[in-house]
């Protein structure tokens, strides 16, 4: 029973819901094109974004072509050679170097230098948005180790600031903002279907004693979600709450703020990504919790993981991952599993780029994997050398790129097609929408899971 | 009129080489300043791998083909890589020593130094090839490409034929003269073109050494089970 529950209970009231978000309720003004005025702007805005790994990126590029091979969108699209890394990147550099380049202060043309026109911006617009989901395989891929996914990034925050955003992303953004998660869930609708699901989980068998507490005070670890889970994916909370609660494992969620995404982490905007993280930390501090525990999600792992402490100036609590989780009670045989329920289906595994090239989570989820199946087959790329999916840097949320988004999973899904795999696990919502789009675009005969669906079912209770 | 060559050939190779030597030296110290200067992004995040040993990987990547995929496939291409640029060391090192300590360029150095030349101009010429032909670095290149690897390619020729004659006794020859004058472009152009990427690469790969290295990406013994051995003792 939640705090606020409790509350209400004991002062035979009913519960007091809090407006989540911020008070005043904002719409970032978003434009269909650049003016002079924008560009003004921009001009002006781009000294603050050159850290020293964004200009030692935008300055070291060789134009070795070895990023060709690299890129999900330049290997699945090959007919379009704009979509190689070095040529999209070279759009926010010309421009770089018209500003910084000493001889382009002499001879523009000669480094490839161009000044900040219309025309420019355009298509740094197409490529940076619409062309790159800053998964950072080409970085890994460079000699001179030049960040595309930080450059990226930066030139993206440089548009949003003036406005020049796909839309629909900035919505989610924008929402976020308002209300605190990226759907606009009300406390009470989160917390009612919490309770749904505990009443589902609890008419399992062996479940009836688990529970889903909603703001436990000094549980061990505060669960976040992705808000699709309560929205449209209720089954993977339950399936995550069964593998922690057959564990014994001590948890939390968060009436307030349970929403794990930053979507400010793909538009660029710093202060809305620490503005978002500022929030969850205080939840977990007014919880008193020891571990802040990322559900399932790509780049959410590593907004908390890697970027939330950064962005806050550091935390008092521990940050970590279902994944990991997992299988750490595995290891340590707190749950056993029964493999049989598994039997005569072929699994692989989708490597999310946020976890796995940007942070650093490989063998935990294979861990889990072989203690639920036997039939596992590694995609040809996997681990950090995994091609992205086609669904990251918050492509999903830019429908005026799908038909580029869709031809750029061409090479994920022959990959797919080749393991004859009959489940595509994974462990990123982003990654769930896209894989099941191409599975269904290039006719592959498999469905896509999350861990926790796949450890819940063969749980031995 | 010899006298005059050997004498002017000197003031090339010592003299007229230190002064443009600083030069490039003072460009390179700007260049580095205006890179250190700006701020490295924060890490407060509880790390989970070492960030000198990733710094050390990342740096020592030149010399692991296997480490990306990129050389792995590319194996013939990661070979003429080397070649080219143990030729630039061995060339940019033959600059000094040819005056300083001609005693040093023995007919077998010398000879070997002339190989490597003979190879990067052959590797030179494909490389122009390859950035005229293949579509996907032709929309990448600048004429900062073009003229960077064409003035490369020549200076190699230069070199070989220059080295030729040292290795036949004719040290004093117009050769020479164009190699050292060449060289002596080079020290004032370089850092101002692409060619001064190798003062760069150390900032690169120092960059993604402390992101990944710091976040168990580098460095990992390998693909088992102990993914995390700092994982809650």
């Amino acid at each position: 029973m939640s705090e606020l529950q409790e509350k209400a209970i004991n002062t035979e009231e009913e519960p007091q819901w809090e407006k989540l978000g911020t008070q005043e309720e904002r719409k970032w003004p978003t434009k269909t094109e650049f003016t002079p005025e924008m560009l003004v702007e921009m001009e002006k805005m781009l000294p603050s974004k050159l850290n020293r790994v964004v200009a030692a990126s935008l300055a070291g590029c060789i134009h070795c072509g070895m990023c060709s091979e690299a890129c999900h969108y330049s290997v699945s699209i090959p007919e379009d050679k704009t979509l190689v890394p070095a040529y999209k990147a070279d759009r926010f550099r010309k421009w770089y170097k018209y500003r910084y380049d000493w001889m382009a202060k002499v001879f523009p043309s000669f480094v490839g230098a161009k000044p900040l026109t219309k025309e420019l911006a355009d298509e740094m617009y197409d490529k940076l948005w619409g062309g790159c989901t800053m998964c950072r395989r080409c970085t890994f891929n460079c000699p001179m180790g030049v960040d595309y996914g930080m450059m990226v990034r930066a030139a993206r925050h440089i548009m949003q600031k003036v406005g020049r955003i796909p839309q629909h992303l900035q919505d989610t953004v924008d929402t976020h903002y308002n209300h605190g998660n990226n759907m606009a869930v009300p406390q009470d609708e989160f917390v009612e279907t919490i309770e749904w699901i505990e009443e589902e989980l609890q008419s399992e068998d062996g479940c009836e004693n688990f529970k889903i507490p909603v703001d436990k005070k000094g549980a061990q670890y505060f669960l976040t979600l992705n808000p699709r889970e309560p929205k449209y994916y209720p089954l993977t909370i339950q399936a995550t709450a069964k593998v922690l609660n057959a564990a014994g494992v001590d948890f939390t969620i968060s009436s307030r703020y349970w929403d794990l995404t930053n979507y400010a982490m793909f538009n660029g905007d710093d202060a809305d990504a620490k503005l978002f993280a500022t929030w969850q930390a205080e939840d977990v501090k007014r919880l008193g919790c020891e571990y802040l525990l990322a559900g399932e999600c790509g780049h959410g792992y590593r907004a908390l993981r890697w970027e939330l402490p950064n962005w806050v100036g550091g935390v008092p609590f521990k940050i970590t991952s279902v994944m990991e989780l997992m299988a750490e009670v595995i290891q340590q045989g707190r749950i056993k599993l029964d493999k049989s329920v598994w039997a005569g289906k072929r699994f692989t595994y989708h490597d999310s780029c946020n976890i796995a090239r940007s942070g650093g989570v490989t063998e935990p989820q294979r861990l889990i994997i072989r203690a639920c199946v036997d039939d596992f087959v590694e995609l040809e790329h996997n681990r950090e050398e995994g091609f992205c999916c086609g669904g990251g840097g918050g492509a999903l949320a830019m429908p005026e790129f799908t038909p580029r988004r869709l031809a750029a999973g061409k090479i994920k899904a022959d990959e797919i097609r080749a393991t004859g795999a009959n489940v595509v696990l994974q462990s990123c919502h982003n990654c769930t929408d896209q894989l099941k789009e191409i599975i269904h675009h290039y006719k592959i005969d498999a469905v896509v899971m999350n861990l926790a669906e796949l450890a819940a079912p063969a749980l031995v209770l | 009129m010899e006298n005059q060559v050997s004498h002017a050939l000197a003031i090339l190779e010592e003299p007229v080489q230190y002064v443009c030597l600083l030069f490039m030296a003072s460009m390179y110290a700007i260049k580095i300043y205006q890179l250190v200067k700006k701020p490295f992004p924060p890490e407060r995040a509880e790390l989970k791998g070492d960030r000198t040993a990733g710094v050390i990987q990342s740096m020592a990547n030149i010399f692991r083909p296997w480490g990306m995929e990129s050389s792995r496939k590319n194996l013939y291409f990661y070979t003429e890589f080397m070649i080219f640029h143990i030729a630039v060391a061995l060339t940019i090192g033959s600059t000094f020593f040819i005056p300083l300590t001609p005693q040093l360029m023995t007919p077998t150095v010398s000879a070997v130094i002339m190989v490597f030349m003979g190879l990067a101009f052959l590797i030179g010429l494909r490389r122009i090839y390859r950035r005229l032909t293949a579509p996907e670095i032709r929309i990448i290149s600048a004429p900062d490409d073009y003229f960077a690897i064409i003035l490369m390619t020549v200076f190699f020729a230069v070199g070989f034929v220059t080295m030729y004659l040292w290795i036949q006794g004719k040290p004093e020859t117009g050769w020479m003269w164009v190699f050292f004058l060449m060289t002596t472009f080079f020290l004032i152009y370089v850092p101002f073109s692409k060619i001064s990427h190798y003062v760069l690469y150390p900032f690169g790969r120092y960059n993604f050494g402390m992101v990944f290295g710091g976040r168990g990406v580098l460095n990992r013994a390998s693909h088992d089970l102990s993914w995390d051995p700092k994982l809650r003792k």
